[in-house]
């Protein structure tokens, strides 16, 4: 029983933080690359 | 020779009968309620052959026996359906609103609540059915609201209840219209339901979309290794949509791929659906817990919907939480169909599919995290 119960903490621990974890990254990744496209826009226009 | 060994109504069990009744209700709901038939078509056919007696179709040898082994055992069937699914999947939507991760994040509550319950109903505490951890943790993947995951878990697990998770894990995706409106309307006041979010200014970049599958495969499989073939499957048919420069291969993955694969995956788990094996008061079981673990996961994405909404000041709509299900599009629909109830001028589609891609990727890395943490525990 006890298991069960860790699995289900441990389990939702380890999702939020992948997952927060591919967030920051993502973040990061959108501010890296948008600001080049926002160049790319002004130069062509 | 007797009759009896060659004339298969003679050798009629109830179970058959009630089996073949079964597949012939779901080509019903297939064909008659457009009820998921891409899926239920095969699967009640598989049903009707492998309940056939001395037809010997899902019996060693037989031909949805060797399909079985090839496709499910293997878990090769669920990974060639995600590729399929990668390819077709737009993940701008959630791109654009990356926050709606946490959501999906959320939304997984249900797995691991069911999978709990599921245990303490079995071998955990009470003993009244006969789920071993494993299959409790199978029990829960329903949760993901995603078939493919489902499959793959349940098979690698090697859970006695594989047949009974898969046709209620696809089951309830075709009945999230039902299941989730009104759970969402006695969590959500009109005023909430109501509340209009900010569009996202701009679109996402080329180069994003093809980064994100090549980071996600990274970082998913760096942290949750048991995730990798999931995952790494529905990202390489995303790079293939995504890189532009492999069209053929994008469409021959949405169109002749998935659709091989779904027609092969839907008639073998049909053929598990021997009457011997699945009329058990487990069954049933199974498919209450699957309404569970849809409501449970839909209960959790609100309510972190709605701490969104309040840290936000009021910019997020606490409906979109329930997005996290996984369950794409129909989730999202739900949601769009809500908002324009409480608001005629209400429009969270976009911002629900958003929730609703994110979803399928915390679905898969649940999935992966359930076959990471159930063998440590055994």
């Amino acid at each position: 029983m006890l298991n069960a119960l860790w699995i289900v903490l441990l389990g939702m621990a380890i999702i939020f933080a992948v997952l927060g974890i591919l967030l920051l990254v993502m973040f990061l990744l959108g501010k890296l690359v948008r600001p080049r496209d926002k160049q790319e826009e002004k130069n062509k226009q | 020779m007797a009759t009896g060994e060659f004339l298969g109504f003679l050798n009629l069990s109830w179970q058959a009968v009630v089996m073949l009744v079964i597949g012939g209700v779901l080509i019903w709901l297939g064909i008659a309620k457009k009820v998921e038939p891409v899926l239920l078509l095969p699967i009640g056919f598989g049903c009707i052959l492998a309940n056939i007696p001395l037809g010997g179709a899902a019996e060693a040898g037989g031909f949805l026996a060797v399909l079985r082994e090839a496709g499910i055992h293997t878990e090769i069937f669920p990974l060639l359906i995600f590729i399929g699914v990668g390819a077709m999947i737009d993940f701008e939507p959630f791109l654009q609103r990356p926050y709606t991760i946490l959501l999906g994040a959320a939304a997984q509550f249900g797995i691991f609540g069911t999978f709990f319950l599921a245990y303490l109903l079995g071998d955990g505490w009470l003993h009244v059915l006969d789920f071993s951890l494993q299959d409790a943790a199978s029990i829960g993947i329903i949760g993901s609201a995603d078939g493919p995951t489902s499959i793959y878990v349940a098979t690698t697990l090697q859970s006695k209840y594989t047949a009974a998770i898969v046709v209620a894990a696809y089951s309830y995706m075709a009945m999230v219209p039902i299941i989730q409106p009104p759970i969402i309307k006695a969590m959500c006041s009109k005023e909430e339901r109501a509340l209009k979010m900010p569009s996202v200014p701009g679109t996402v970049s080329q180069k994003t979309k093809i980064l994100f599958p090549i980071i996600t495969v990274l970082v998913v499989g760096l942290l949750a290794p048991k995730a990798t073939p999931l995952i790494g499957s529905l990202m390489f048919g995303n790079l293939l949509r995504e890189s532009g420069v492999v069209e053929r291969l994008s469409l021959a993955a949405q169109n002749e791929l998935a659709n091989i694969v779904t027609i092969l995956l839907g008639i073998t788990v049909g053929g598990m659906m021997a009457g011997t094996e699945f009329l058990r008061p487990e069954t049933i079981l199974v498919f209450i817990l699957g309404i569970v673990a849809f409501s449970l996961d839909t209960v959790a994405g609100v309510l972190l919907g709605k701490l969104m909404c309040a840290l936000s000041g009021r910019k997020v709509n606490p409906m979109i939480g329930a997005c996290g299900i996984s369950a794409f599009p129909m989730s999202s629909r739900v949601v769009q169909k809500l908002g324009l109830e409480a608001n005629p001028h209400n429009h969270l589609l976009m911002h629900a599919a958003g929730a609703n891609v994110a979803g399928q990727i915390a679905s898969v890395v649940a999935g992966g995290v359930m076959l990471m943490l159930v063998p440590m525990f055994i």
